[in-house]
């Protein structure tokens, strides 16, 4: 079930209503044109040669073969064509910083050696066939000097552990400065002293592959000195100007278009090395190329959520005040930093002593990357299951504990809105969380026991600029322009609707031009929780520029039309801005064989005002499945002798399919602080960062022993059980 | 070998050691997959005894093309088709039918689903030439004349697409179950979805809208 609570909101004409995708059509019927659909004349294919080797230096490479077979167009390897992927690697893992990508330490190329994980590109083929390709991806011939290679990030600093580059495998800060990112409040020593019992814990996460549905795919056509790319982005403006850069191009000579496509939850943000190769192989070739990867490649060539190992220590007074918290920890990059490495949720606690380090560490892995909430769910995953521990340890209901040591508005830092109270409360209510959760965790008789989780958190809803135009003819249809692309949330559809409000006209007599950067302004992405709030915002202002002008000027007539365009830089006057929720879950594990089956799952977000409910709705349901996932099945394991990746792929990853769905109960409490467009905050991201951590403190309610590794796997509890 | 010199630089490396593709580790090509584990896909897929001529299934060699009759969406085509194409490419870049998705390629994700002879098959996983007198319905031939079937229309009120990737496969095993069991409960529906993945994990929706369908009189 769904449920809306809106008291004190006034009712709105279009937001607020359950609207079907202005797309929806299109999508039911097969008439959605995704990237791998479009088909150019004289188009030809292309497909990645990759290493499968963890580490090793390239000898030699002979692509004489693969040049004779019939077809072949193209073949290009990392001696000829040395093209730097900017966004594939940043000083910091700073992705939307130019002056950071130009200073960068250690770079990306399209092709690299030596290859420094399992899937690092070598070369690329364009033939006139997709098979031809494959076959004269296979005839090319490389001999390898392989290196020693690392996995784990804690093994990578040792002294002795192969090195994925010279400088050693600490990752280098924005700076360029090879140091852990620390962030240290007030004082913990002191706080440690103050405290009545300490605690501490280590906590692991792993390797989560985004696993969009659509592969990574690029067409690239060269119509002069201009590219123009049929890419699966969900970012177009950023996708551009990282091509730009990397290929030594001015933006306004990359047209990048994206109709539809087929999910990213983060692993399309930026331009991705398909980009950058499909468009170097066109242009050798002189003829549209489409680069399509297979599952597997993009498995491993693309990225997922990085892998971590969290140490906690945790300072509290027997009356339940945390007084000191302090969290080491490492992040496993990959052999290219794409992300930070974060690790948020110690900053959702209101402890005025807290101190971090995080080390990004290079590895011999895959690279990890943006997914969904990119520092949150691993996160709050660590520093709430510790704090559920301590909670347990001393006697007090998690719920309690949080409510005593969350995070609140203080003098100095104060919220637009802040509902964290009343979102926990009434999650707890209508979960009966006091008549489900075992008060003696592990008490159930025999071997199916039954405990109840919960988990809460607070997540940027920030404002930003973006941009919109929107333009209206004498039959008063008003066309909106907006840089956006529709990566599942419903972007179209909800700037559509924001549109129509502020212009106080129906839906149905606003068409929105989407997804072509020739063809519309600048917008922020869809990424970072920014789309609904930032674009939103610059479409309320056009939409309001607009209405202006046809109060002065009356409404056009014949062939006249007015536009109005706006770039908003808007501000939340020093205050932070804030969406929130609570989850809370009850599972019942079955120790013989160690599953773990998810019986009730009540989620409660404050987002603000909500535009679209049901698009809302499936927001917070998929971002929770998607956690549960995260929680209970996903990784990717490598072996350890060989440094071969064992579980690329749905199956091996075992993710969650039809039957493995709960019922997921959702609840919005409704608000406008006045900053959003029509009070609208954030919801993509912040369903999967309650999951993980809600679903790991229910099985340790249930079993009586903290899960102090994701994902729990059956294994795992069996051996906790045993 | 363009860069001999370099080779004297060669760690102790294991002659045994065999060059392994990383993205075909057991060195399989896709034909032998396909026979290797083609009746497994296709009973997972839930069709059974199709009667897949052997002799058609055997590697010919990359110019071999066969003629075959086969009907999609109710129009009969006489065509060659390329030995190695699957039914998904025989859609899609010969008919067009671009609704069918690939999402894997390799029978995991069902993304592809279309009905041969009325039952889900994975495209990805079927040769072109084993359509060979069969009938094909993709998601292009649900509607009719503009008018959505009531799975497809339940899609669209119940905000059954996200990303819409996987829509096309998932629509298509909703009307095989429709066509069998007019109501379905939510439990039969997720029974028969289960090969038909979605990481935008809107599974709830989906399952929702095919039961909704269901209870307004089933496929058309």
């Amino acid at each position: 079930m769904s449920e809306f609570t809106r008291e004190g909101l006034e009712p709105l004409a279009t937001i607020g209503n359950d609207t079907p995708r202005i797309d929806a059509i299109e999508r039911v019927t097969g008439q959605a044109k995704y990237t791998r659909d479009w088909k150019l004349p004289g188009m030809l294919y292309a497909k990645v040669l990759r290493s499968p080797h963890p580490h090793a230096r390239i000898v030699s490479i002979d692509t004489s073969e693969a040049d004779a077979l019939p077809g072949v167009q193209t073949v290009i390897s990392y001696e000829n064509a040395q093209v730097v992927w900017g966004a594939g690697s940043v000083n910091g893992g700073r992705q939307y910083n130019d002056p950071t990508k130009e200073a960068t330490i250690h770079r990306r190329y399209i092709f690299n050696n030596p290859v420094r994980f399992v899937g690092d590109s070598i070369a690329a083929v364009a033939a006139t066939d997709r098979h031809i390709a494959e076959q004269a991806v296979s005839l090319i011939k490389v001999e390898y000097e392989q290196l020693p290679f690392v996995l784990e990030p804690e093994e990578a600093l040792a002294d002795d552990a192969p090195q994925v580059y010279a400088e050693g495998n600490l990752c280098p800060d924005f700076r360029g400065e090879f140091a852990p990112m620390v962030s240290d409040i007030g004082d913990t020593e002191a706080g440690f002293a103050e405290a009545d019992q300490i605690f501490e814990e280590r906590y692991e996460t792993g390797f989560i592959h985004n696993a969009q549905m659509e592969p990574r795919c690029s067409l690239a056509h060269w119509q002069g000195d201009k590219l123009v790319l049929y890419s699966p982005s969900q970012g177009i403006s950023n996708c551009r100007h990282d091509t730009a850069r990397d290929l030594g191009l001015e933006d306004h000579q990359v047209q990048v278009i994206t109709k539809y496509m087929g999910g990213g939850f983060g692993n399309k943000n930026q331009n991705q090395d398909a980009d950058v190769i499909a468009a170097t192989l066109s242009r050798r070739a002189g003829a549209p190329v489409m680069l399509e990867y297979s599952r597997r490649e993009d498995w491993l060539g693309v990225h997922g959520r990085w892998p971590t190992v969290q140490y906690y220590k945790v300072g509290v007074k027997d009356d339940g005040e945390v007084t000191a918290m302090e969290l080491r920890a490492f992040s496993g990059m990959g052999p290219y930093r794409k992300n930070s490495g974060g690790i948020s949720g110690m900053d959702a606690y209101g402890c005025p002593n807290r101190y971090r380090e995080i080390s990004p560490v290079y590895t011999n892995r895959t690279t990890s990357g943006n997914f969904r909430a990119p520092s949150e769910p691993h996160g709050f995953y660590g520093v709430e299951n510790m704090m559920d521990e301590v909670a347990y340890q001393i006697g007090m209901d998690p719920v309690e504990f949080t409510l005593k040591n969350m995070r609140r508005p203080t003098e100095e830092q104060q919220f637009t809105n802040y509902t964290l109270d009343e979102v926990i409360q009434n999650g707890a209510e209508r979960f009966n969380w006091q008549g489900r959760r075992r008060v003696t965790p592990g008490s159930d008789e025999g071997p199916i026991k039954r405990g109840a989780g919960f988990s809460f958190m607070m997540f940027r809803a920030g404002v930003g600029t973006s941009s919109a135009i929107v333009r209206v003819n004498a039959n008063q249809e008003y066309t909106l322009y907006v840089g956006v692309t529709d990566i599942g949330p419903g972007a179209k559809t909800t700037m559509g609707m924001i549109a129509a409000e502020a212009l106080e006209v129906p839906l149905s007599q606003v068409e929105v031009v989407w997804g072509d950067t020739d063809r519309c302004p600048y917008s922020v992405g869809e990424s970072g929780s920014r789309t609904t709030i930032m674009t939103g915002i610059a479409v309320v202002e056009a939409a309001e520029d607009l209405k202006r002008q046809i109060a002065d000027r009356g409404m056009p007539s014949g062939s006249d039309v007015l536009i109005a365009s706006a770039s908003p830089t808007p501000t939340t006057d020093g205050k932070t801005r804030q969406c929130f929720g609570a989850h809370f879950v009850e599972v019942e594990v079955d120790t013989r064989i160690g599953s773990t089956k998810i019986l009730k799952y009540t989620t409660v977000h404050e987002s603000g005002r909500i535009i679209n409910p049901s698009t809302a709705r499936d927001q917070i349901r998929g971002a929770t499945i998607q956690g549960i996932g995260q929680a209970l099945h996903e990784n990717l394991l490598y072996d350890p002798k060989t440094g071969q990746p064992l579980t690329p792929g749905y199956y091996r990853a075992r993710h969650l399919t039809h039957k493995d769905i709960p019922d997921i109960d959702v609840h919005f409490i409704e608000t406008d602080d006045g900053y959003g467009p029509f009070g609208a905050k954030t919801a993509g991201e912040s369903g999967i960062i309650l999951a993980p951590a809600a679903v790991a403190n229910a099985v340790a309610n249930a079993i009586g022993r903290r899960m102090t590794s994701l994902p729990i796997t059956r294994d795992k509890i069996l051996g906790a059980m045993a | 070998m363009r860069d001999k010199k370099k080779q004297g630089n060669k760690p102790d490396q294991d002659p045994a050691v065999k060059y392994v593709d990383p993205l075909n580790p057991k060195q399989q090509s896709r034909r032998d997959f396909l026979e290797g584990t083609g009746a497994a896909v296709v009973a997972g897929a839930g069709i059974s005894a199709l009667g897949i001529p052997k002799a058609q299934a055997q590697s010919t060699g990359s110019d071999s093309r066969t003629a075959i009759n086969v009907t999609v969406n109710g129009t009969s085509h006489s065509m060659d088709v390329d030995d190695r194409w699957t039914l998904a490419e025989l859609l899609r870049d010969e008919l067009d039918l671009t609704g069918t998705k690939i999402g894997c390629n390799r029978s995991e994700c069902g993304a592809c689903t279309v009905l041969m002879n009325g039952q889900p098959v994975y495209s990805c996983s079927q040769l072109a030439v084993w359509a060979d007198g069969a009938t094909i319905q993709t998601v292009e031939g649900l509607a009719q004349n503009g008018e959505l079937t009531p799975v497809q229309q339940a899609f669209v009120v119940n905000n059954g697409p996200q990303c819409g990737f996987c829509t096309p496969g998932q629509l298509m095993t909703a009307t095989a179950l429709l066509n069998n069991n007019p109501t379905p409960s939510a439990e039969d529906v997720k029974e028969a979805l289960v090969g038909n993945l979605c990481r935008c994990s809107n599974y709830n929706a989906i399952v929702e809208a095919v039961v909704m369908a269901g209870e307004e009189g089933g496929v058309a």
